[in-house]
């Protein structure tokens, strides 16, 4: 399978095929790229960033999952972002949500507000 | 209440003969089937003030052009209306063409016009950039230029000054004589006014209402004509304005300075079916650039900012205006077929009905203590002396706080223009007043702030005004410099202008390397720029080593600064950079609480960051509706305002703000139909076409491009065509999209119109400064220059790394002249 790393700027081609029930990488130039690769045969993730309500304002928290979610999990984070509300003040790194949709993976703020 | 008198339609026409009718003791109203003044041809034409010389002798067009012409002066001094006569000359390409001028000037002497033949040689020195195949010129001095919708807002603020009411969204269906003679006025909406005279000024339909009381019928042909206008950057390349020999159909395309600063170029000429068909066209749009080019040969397309058209009432069975009483419908009076000269004859006309109406209904003049000349308007800070603009600074504190940065207009001359007397109600009702979002950004920036006001000064809420806008585009005038202004500190250091990541970067650096005073000015409320917005991960990998969101970067040097003590002055606008003698540099600077204060810096970091292509830089054809945005004004409204502006989206332009917010508009509940790129690559990176497009199985049509834009209030669909290896649409390759949203990301332009100010060189290429890459220094001593201002990065960390150097040698060319002025 072919896939473009999204690590970084640079989206390598990467090559990454089942060998023998192990994911096999190829094209990679970083350590990061190869994880990458493996990932997306056997687990893809992604960071999700998104907005939380604040309560009695318009302007919403940004906030983001601490680490990398499952994909088929992100319309289950984005759900439990649409239904959380938050009380000022916060601050960067707060945890807004903890194990968000079980995932495991906190949902923490991005922004002081 | 019964009316004496109800005027049908608030263009130029009904405006000014509402000012004149206020003046004598009659009730009068104007009725107007829009939602604002000079929603129809008074907002979109060519801004002239004709000298008179080409309409047939003895018709009204010519004697009321001419009169007109004479009264313009007096009339735009009273109601405060830029004017100036800057003349007009017709061109002649060859032999043929100047018998047609030695025919316009005899047709200019039975008018009573002076006009002067000039040959090539007089029409060079006069105009330099004229075509060289030009072969001679009919000059007429008494030609000149306007603001047409500007001279029906000040004639409405006038007639409401002295009692005359504006009625909105009534549009008339219905006129009736009751049995003791008067008419009653009847709208759509069922609303009904009696009143005594009518006077009908309803523009392109004019002819509908005529034929509604009157057996002798009229016929108005709606004749579009299309227009470019031009940044305020080619303001000056001509003097006059420039007309080529007139046809059967109009005057021709002409290119003429605006009162404004921009250029006008157009229009084309072409009867169309429709009454309401505003849209731009791809043939249209290429005829007004052929027939400029023969005038200009140097038309820089770069310069566009946007394209609009409007339409001409043009009535078919007379070919001249119809002015007055209708006999057979007594009380009942004519302005129909007022088009081109109506706007320069608009205040004959005026005055004409309004005696006419006056002497038929025997009313006597007000007395003339009790006659105001008033218009309830708003101070255009742009056009006042640093001295005024200080005082009125300190009064009301929302007249420093500069809302429209590509024009200099302020949030209290916005909230004024709301509070007027016959106020504005929309986002393009506020913009035709003030002029924000007519500049070279068209509201990519300001239209948030914008909606923001309009909600808080009509208690709505803000996106209630994205639901439709209308619009029309110009240029800033250059703010007077000298006197006025407080000196504050000695002498600073280091000052930064802008308190993005490029700004903050800078100001570290240059501490860091050992500078005492480093100020950061920053416009917008916080520090971080355009940061705060970009809610996505993805940043600081080089930078800080993990992988950041845009806010939690620009907190990271937000906290840097504090920590080493740089202060960030918020909500305060840089209006002018002067370098002085000696190596050092004045910065005027306005803000709400400090006024307007100049400081001298010793260096100065520009950090402006960049601004979107807007729409009308693309020239994409078709209406001009309310949801088309840029990605950048998306993603400030969805992440920062908490507004969704569309449920439905097409993006057209692969850049990545605008793939970023394909997923973001995805997963805030939209459907986003597809991404459409002309070129046969994405402009954006591909890990974000990974993650934005493929991941959500979002279509991106490569080598297509938006050829169309459909819906008359809002966006209801778009239509997009494959393009061939010259980037030219193919035919019947066309597909359809219904969406109500269009989102732009075709490309960034660095925001440099301080660093023109302030005399530095400029790099055509990169649109940004000259710099030395070693030290980030530019042409001018002691300005330097990072980020996105010097040229469009990707990615942050190396907008970080660059200003910290233009940060370090500021901070070194700083120490140096401390030093020398030890010496």
């Amino acid at each position: 399978m072919k896939i473009i790393c999204i690590n970084c700027p640079k989206g390598c081609e990467l090559e990454a095929e089942m060998k023998d029930g192990k994911p096999v990488v190829t094209g990679h130039t970083c350590p990061k790229g190869e994880e990458y690769g493996r990932a997306e045969l056997v687990n893809p993730t992604r960071m999700v960033t998104g907005l939380v309500r604040v309560a009695g304002m318009r302007k919403p928290l940004p906030v983001k999952t601490k680490a990398a979610v499952p994909k088929k999990k992100i319309d289950e984070v984005l759900f439990a972002m649409h239904q959380a509300t938050v009380q000022l003040p916060v601050r960067i790194g707060d945890v807004i949500t903890s194990n968000v949709a079980g995932t495991g993976v906190d949902l923490v703020a991005t922004a002081n507000m | 209440m019964e009316k004496d008198a109800i005027i049908i339609g608030a263009g130029v026409i009904g405006c000014a003969t509402a000012r004149e009718l206020s003046r004598y003791n009659l009730n009068v109203a104007v009725v107007e089937a829009g939602s604002d003044i000079a929603e129809g041809a008074s907002k979109a034409n060519s801004a002239i003030v004709h000298a008179g010389f080409d309409a047939k002798p003895g018709s009204n067009k010519a004697k009321f052009n001419v009169l007109g012409n004479r009264m313009f002066e007096e009339y735009c001094r009273e109601l405060k209306v830029p004017f100036r006569r800057n003349g007009s000359l017709v061109l002649a390409f060859g032999m043929e063409d100047e018998l047609a001028l030695a025919e316009l000037k005899q047709r200019g002497e039975q008018n009573g016009v002076p006009t002067f033949i000039i040959d090539r040689q007089e029409l060079r020195r006069r105009e330099p950039n004229v075509s060289d195949k030009a072969t001679a010129a009919l000059w007429a001095p008494t030609g000149g230029i306007c603001c047409p919708y500007e001279l029906a807002f000040r004639c409405a603020e006038n007639a409401a000054a002295n009692g005359a009411e504006f009625i909105f969204d009534a549009k008339v269906t219905g006129l009736k004589k009751e049995a003791d003679g008067a008419w009653l006025v009847e709208c759509a909406d069922g609303r009904a006014f009696r009143t005594r005279a009518v006077v009908n000024a309803a523009g392109i339909r004019s002819d509908e209402l005529n034929n509604m009381v009157s057996s002798v019928k009229y016929s108005i042909q709606a004749r579009r004509g299309e227009y470019l206008m031009l940044d305020k950057d080619e303001d000056g390349v001509f003097s006059a304005t420039m007309f080529q020999v007139p046809s059967k159909m109009g005057k021709g395309i002409l290119v003429s300075p605006t009162v404004d600063g921009t250029v006008i170029v157009g229009p084309t000429a072409e009867d169309i079916p429709d009454k309401d068909d505003k849209a731009t066209t791809f043939d249209g749009l290429e005829k007004v650039k052929a027939g400029a080019r023969r005038t200009y040969p140097g038309l820089p397309l770069d310069k566009v900012i946007t394209e609009f058209s409007g339409l001409r009432a043009h009535e078919t069975t007379v070919g001249d205006f119809i002015l007055g009483e209708v006999a057979d419908a007594p009380f009942f009076f004519n302005a129909v077929g007022v088009e081109s000269p109506g706007l320069t004859s608009a205040p004959a006309i005026g005055k004409f009905l309004a005696e006419a109406v006056a002497g038929r209904l025997s009313a006597s003049r007000k007395n003339p203590a009790i006659i105001s000349n008033a218009v309830s308007w708003w101070p255009k800070t742009r056009e006042m002396s640093p001295a005024e603009l200080a005082e009125l600074v300190e009064r009301d504190p929302s007249f420093g706080r500069v809302v429209c940065r590509c024009e200099g207009v302020t949030e209290g001359e916005i909230r004024a223009a709301i509070r007027a007397r016959v106020g504005a109600r929309t986002l393009d009702g506020v913009k035709r007043r003030t002029r924000s979002g007519m500049g070279r950004c068209q509201g990519g920036f300001c239209t948030p702030r914008l909606i923001e006001i309009l909600g808080s000064e009509l208690g709505l809420p803000p996106e209630s005004f994205l639901l439709s806008r209308k619009t029309a585009p110009k240029g800033l005038r250059e703010r007077e410099t000298g006197g006025g202004e407080q000196v504050v500190d000695a002498t600073l250091d280091v000052l930064v202008v802008g308190a993005g990541p490029a700004g903050l970067a800078a100001a570290c650096a240059a501490k860091d390397a050992g500078a005492e005073s480093v100020v950061i000015i920053e416009r917008d409320d916080a520090p971080g720029g355009i940061l705060q917005q970009c809610i996505h991960n993805g940043f600081g990998l080089h930078r800080f080593n993990e992988e950041l969101t845009g806010p939690e970067y620009a907190q990271r040097y937000v906290d840097m600064a504090e920590e080493r003590g740089v202060p960030v002055l918020c909500g305060t606008m840089v209006l002018d950079l002067s370098p002085l003698e000696g190596g050092s540099t004045a910065v005027t600077a306005m803000s709400p609480q400090g006024g307007l204060k100049k400081y001298i810096a010793r260096s100065v970091v520009l950090a402006m960051g960049c601004r979107e292509r807007p729409r009308g830089a693309l020239m994409t054809p078709g209406t001009r509706p309310a949801g088309v945005y840029t990605a950048g004004t998306v993603q400030r409204l969805v992440n920062m305002d908490g507004i969704m502006p569309g449920r439905r989206v097409v993006i057209l332009g692969s850049g990545d703000i605008g793939l970023i917010m394909a997923r973001r508009l995805t997963f805030s509940g939209a459907k986003v139909l597809a991404c459409v790129e002309i070129m046969k690559k994405s402009s954006g990176l591909m890990r974000n076409v990974v993650q934005c497009l493929n991941d959500y199985d979002i279509p991106l049509l490569l080598s297509h491009t938006v050829t169309d834009v459909e819906g008359r209030e809002h966006v209801t669909g778009v239509k997009v065509s494959k393009v061939d290896d010259d980037l030219k649409p193919i035919p019947g390759t066309e597909i359809h999209f219904d969406c109500d949203t269009l989102v732009l990301s075709c490309g960034l332009i660095p925001e440099n119109e301080l660093t023109k100010k302030a005399g530095v060189e400029m790099d055509p290429k990169t649109r940004g400064p000259k710099v030395d890459l070693k030290t980030m220094a530019t042409s001018v001593p002691g300005i330097f220059a990072g980020g996105n201002v010097v040229r469009v990065y990707d990615l942050v960390d190396w907008v970080s790394r660059d200003s910290e150097i233009a940060g370090r040698s500021a901070a070194e060319y700083a120490k140096r002249l401390k030093g020398a002025s030890l010496k």
